[in-house]
C-alpha cells in the first residue's frame, strides 16, 4: 500500500462542481487580481478568526514581510523569532532589513521555549514573532505578557495552524497583527500561493492593504515604497469554498492524530504532545526518534512517505552564517532536527493507512530490537547510532 | 466612419472578448492543473520555461510571481545592494524603482526621449558615477529602448544590463529580441500584458548559467534543496495554474501582436483621415524597432485631460501612463528629486493618454474613438 505523505486530489474530488463553478466566476469577471472574490474571502476569514480586518496577500511569506512593515520594523531593529521554523518566518525580519534573534524550541510543544525569551531581549528587540509549529499553538499568554512588559509587538505566525485554538479562542485573534499562508497542501489550501495579514486595527489594515499593492491607494500614486504582493482572484475564489470544511478537515486530523496515538503507544517513538492550552490542529503529525533516518528509511521502503520539518535548524542555515551562529547555540533545535520525522497526516487518511504506517514503524522497532539483542553479547553494546 | 451620435462602448481593454474564443482550451488547461493538484514549480512552470526560452533564443528562463519580481529577482541575483545606483527612467511603472530601492540601492533617474518616451542613451554617461552599478532600460508601452549606445556604454563602464521587458514580450530592437540583448531580461504576466495571466506571472530570462542557478534559488527561499537555505531569498513562484494559462495563450501571441500593430496602424489612417496629425503626437516607431502596442499612447499637448475626460463621457476606457513621474512619486522623496529635474518625463506625463489597443478592437471602435477626439478638440 503506497501511502502519500500529502493527498490533495482526495480532497478535491469532493469539491470539484463548488470549485469549477467559483473559478468560472473568476474567468466570467475577469477579477484576476484581489476583487470581489477575494475581498469576499478576506470577510469570511476575519469573521472566521475572529479578526477586524483581514488583508490578502501573494503568500505566508509576503504576510510576514508585509505586517512587519507596516508596523515600521526595519534597520536596526531585532526580532525574536525561533530557531525550529520553516525558514520563511526569519527570512521575512532580514528581508526588511531588521535581525532575526532566535529562541530555542520548547522540547515538549516544539514551539519557541517561552522560558528563554526574556534572555534574548534588547534594547533593540521591537518584535517576537511566535510560531503556531505544526498545527500547535504557541504558549501566548507567557508571549503577550513579555511584550507587555518590555514593550515589544506579537506577530503571530500561522501558517501551519488555521483554526487552532490557544485556550478556547482561534490563533491568528491575539498578537497584534497574524499572518497565515494558504500554500497549497495547508490546513486551508489554495490552488497556488497565497497568505493573509489579520489585525484588528484599521491603520495597520491599510497599510497593509497599500503595500501589497504598489504603496498606492490611488492607482499611479505611490505613497509608500510597497510590492507586488496581492491575492489572486482564484485563489480568493477556491478558499472561500474550502473555508467551509475546515473546521471538519481539523477534526478528522484530530481523529487520525489520535489514532496514530493509540497505534503508536508503547513504541520508542516521541509522539507529538497536545499541551493543556491548545487546540491542535496537526497540520502535521511529527514523532521523533533516536533512528529517524533508518525509521524514514523503512517506512519509504514500504511506500509510506515521510518529511522532515525541519533537518536545519534556522541559525545552522548557510544563509545566516554571517549572523556568527555555531552548532551548541540551541541544543533543543537542533536535537529536534536530527530527530524529527513527520509522517502522513490529512483528512482523507484512511483508518487502514494509519493502521499499515503504525505497523511499518513498529516492525521496524521490533527488527532494532531483535538486532541489538542479537548484538548485545558483543562488546560494544551501546547500540546508539548518533556520532 | 461610423455615423455621429451613435454611442459605441470601448473599454480600455477586454479581456473577456480574448478569452472567450478560448475558453474551451483555457478550462482543460487549468483542468489538468486542478486534477494534477500540484500547484507550484512543477511540470507547466517548466514547459513554459523551456517554450518562452526557446522564443526568445536565451540558455536560462525562470518563471516568478510577478514582473515587479522579475526585476527584483534579478538585482538580488547581480548581488546589488545599498551603496549601489542603478540608473533607469522616471517614465515608467513604479515596480522598475521600487525594486532598486527595496534591496537599499539608490535609483539615479535619466530622462527620456521625448518621440519614444524610453530612456534617452545620450544622457545617460552623465549619471554614471563609481557607484553605478547597473542600467535598467524599460522598453515601454512595447517599443524597446534604444539598446545599441546602452550596450556600448555598459561595456565601457563594466556595467550590468537588466532590461524591463515587462511590456515588450515579443518586441525586438535591430533583430534582436527584447530581454535577450542585456545580461538579464524581466518579463511580467499581469492579466494586461500583451501575454497575460489570469493572475500575477513574472518571468527572468539570462544565457548566464551561474545567475539562472542563483535566481532559481532566489526565488524559492535561497534554498538549493529543500530546507536547506544558501541564500536570503524570497517567495516568488510562479503558479502552475497561470503557467498553463499563460501556454495556451502563448500560442496566439504573435497573431495578437499582429493584431495590436494593425490596429496602431489603423489609428494613424483614422487621425491622419480627421486631420489631426497636427494637434496630436502619435506613437514614433523607431527605426529597427519592432514595436508591440502593449500601450497606444498619444500625446495631446495641452489637451490631454479635456481629450480624457470627453472620451470617458462617451464610454471610452483611457488610461495615464504615468500621470507622476517617478522622481515626484511622493514615496522617493528621500531621493531629493524636484520639479524641473526630467523634464521630458514632466511633459509626457502632462501630456500623454493611452487608448484601447488590444487585438479584439475593431474598427467601428477605433473609429468612434478618434471622432470622440476630435469633437472634444473641436469644442476646446
Amino acid at each position: 500500500m503506497n501511502i502519500p505523505f500529502v493527498d490533495l486530489r482526495a480532497q478535491h474530488l469532493a469539491l470539484k462542481s463548488e470549485i469549477d463553478e467559483a473559478i468560472a466566476r473568476v474567468i466570467e469577471n475577469s477579477s484576476f487580481i484581489l476583487g470581489r472574490e477575494v475581498e469576499r474571502f478576506e470577510r469570511e476569514f476575519a469573521a472566521y478568526i475572529g479578526a477586524r480586518f483581514c488583508v490578502g496577500v501573494s503568500s505566508g511569506t509576503a504576510a510576514l514581510q508585509l505586517a512587519l512593515i507596516a508596523l515600521g520594523i526595519g534597520p536596526g531593529d531585532e526580532v525574536i523569532v525561533p530557531a525550529n521554523t520553516f525558514f520563511a518566518t526569519a527570512e521575512a525580519v532580514s528581508n526588511v532589513g531588521a535581525r532575526p534573534v532566535f529562541v530555542d524550541a520548547d522540547p515538549a510543544a516544539y514551539t519557541i521555549d517561552v522560558g528563554k525569551i526574556e534572555a534574548a531581549i534588547n534594547a533593540r528587540t521591537r518584535a517576537i514573532i511566535p510560531v503556531h509549529l505544526y498545527g500547535q499553538p504557541a504558549d501566548l499568554d507567557p508571549i503577550l505578557e513579555l511584550g507587555k512588559r518590555y514593550g515589544l509587538l506579537v506577530i503571530e505566525d500561522a501558517a501551519q495552524a488555521h483554526g487552532a485554538r490557544y485556550r478556547g479562542k482561534k490563533v491568528g485573534s491575539f498578537g497584534v497583527v497574524s499572518c497565515f499562508s494558504f500554500y497549497p497542501g495547508k490546513n486551508l489550501g489554495a490552488f497556488g500561493e497565497g497568505g493573509a495579514v489579520l489585525t484588528d486595527d484599521a491603520e495597520i489594515a491599510r497599510r497593509v492593504a497599500m503595500l501589497r499593492d504598489h504603496g498606492s491607494e490611488r492607482k499611479y500614486h505611490h505613497e509608500l515604497i510597497g510590492y507586488n504582493l496581492r491575492m489572486e482572484g482564484i485563489q480568493g475564489a477556491v478558499l472561500s469554498v474550502k473555508l467551509r470544511y475546515l473546521d471538519q478537515w481539523n477534526e478528522l486530523r484530530r481523529a487520525h492524530a489520535a489514532l496514530y496515538g493509540e497505534l503508536l503507544q508503547g513504541t520508542p517513538l516521541i509522539l507529538p504532545k497536545e499541551m493543556p492550552y491548545a487546540y491542535h490542529v496537526y497540520h502535521l503529525y511529527v514523532v521523533q526518534s533516536e533512528a529517524r533516518d533508518a525509521l524514514r528509511a523503512a517506512l519509504t521502503e514500504a511506500g509510506v512517505q515521510t518529511g522532515i520539518h525541519y533537518p536545519v535548524p534556522i541559525h545552522l542555515q548557510p544563509a545566516y552564517r554571517s549572523l556568527g551562529h555555531r552548532r551548541g547555540d540551541f541544543p533543543e533545535a537542533e536535537r529536534q532536527a536530527e530527530r524529527v520525522l513527520s509522517l502522513p497526516i490529512y483528512p482523507e487518511l484512511t483508518a487502514e493507512q494509519i493502521a499499515r504506517v503504525a505497523e511499518v514503524c513498529r516492525e521496524f522497532f521490533a527488527m532494532t530490537e531483535r538486532h541489538r539483542l542479537s548484538s548485545a553479547c558483543g562488546a560494544n553494546a551501546d547500540g546508539r547510532r548518533r556520532p | 466612419m461610423a455615423k455621429i451620435g451613435r454611442k459605441v462602448a470601448v473599454p480600455l481593454l477586454d479581456l473577456a472578448a480574448q478569452h472567450e474564443p478560448l475558453r474551451e482550451e483555457l478550462l482543460v488547461a487549468i483542468e489538468r492543473v486542478i486534477s494534477s493538484q500540484r500547484f507550484i514549480l512543477g511540470p507547466e512552470v517548466s514547459a513554459l520555461e523551456g517554450e518562452i526560452a526557446q522564443r526568445l533564443g536565451v540558455a536560462h528562463a525562470i518563471g516568478c510571481a510577478s514582473g515587479s519580481d522579475a526585476l527584483l529577482l534579478a538585482l538580488m541575483a547581480l548581488e546589488i545592494g545599498p551603496g549601489d545606483e542603478v540608473i533607469t527612467t522616471p517614465y515608467t511603472f513604479f515596480a522598475t524603482a521600487s525594486a532598486i530601492v527595496r534591496l537599499g540601492a539608490r535609483p539615479v533617474f535619466v530622462d527620456i526621449d521625448p518621440l519614444t518616451y524610453n530612456i534617452d542613451p545620450g544622457a545617460i554617461e552623465a549619471a554614471i558615477t563609481k557607484r553605478t552599478r547597473a542600467i535598467i532600460p524599460v522598453h515601454l508601452f512595447g517599443q524597446c529602448a534604444e539598446m545599441e549606445p546602452i550596450l556600448k556604454i555598459c561595456a565601457r563602464y563594466g556595467l550590468h544590463v537588466i532590461e524591463d521587458a515587462a511590456q515588450a514580450i515579443g518586441a525586438e530592437d535591430r533583430g534582436r529580441r527584447a530581454g535577450a540583448i542585456g545580461s538579464i531580461g524581466c518579463f511580467s504576466f499581469y492579466p494586461t500584458k500583451n501575454l497575460g495571466g489570469m493572475g500575477d506571472g513574472g518571468m527572468v530570462v539570462t544565457d548566464d548559467e551561474a545567475l539562472a542557478r542563483r535566481l532559481r534559488m532566489l526565488r524559492a527561499h535561497g534554498a538549493e534543496d529543500k530546507y536547506r537555505h544558501k541564500y536570503v531569498g524570497i517567495n516568488s513562484r510562479l503558479d502552475e495554474l497561470q503557467a498553463a494559462i499563460l501556454r495556451v495563450k502563448l500560442k496566439h501571441l504573435d497573431e495578437w501582436t499582429a493584431k495590436r500593430r494593425r490596429n496602431a496602424e489603423r489609428y494613424r489612417e483614422l487621425f491622419s483621415e480627421a486631420e489631426l496629425l497636427d494637434r496630436i503626437g502619435l506613437p514614433y516607431v523607431r527605426e529597427g524597432a519592432y514595436h508591440v502596442f502593449n500601450q497606444y499612447v498619444i500625446r495631446v499637448p495641452g489637451g490631454r485631460d479635456a481629450v480624457v475626460a470627453a472620451l470617458r463621457n462617451h464610454d471610452v476606457g483611457v488610461e495615464i501612463y504615468y500621470p507622476v513621474p517617478l522622481h515626484l512619486q511622493e514615496c522617493f522623496g528621500a531621493l531629493r528629486y524636484h520639479e524641473g529635474a526630467f523634464p521630458e518625463a514632466e511633459k509626457a506625463a502632462r501630456e500623454t493618454l493611452a487608448l484601447p489597443i488590444y487585438a479584439e478592437l475593431t474598427a467601428e471602435q477605433q473609429a468612434y474613438v478618434v471622432q470622440q477626439i476630435r469633437a472634444a478638440l473641436a469644442d476646446d
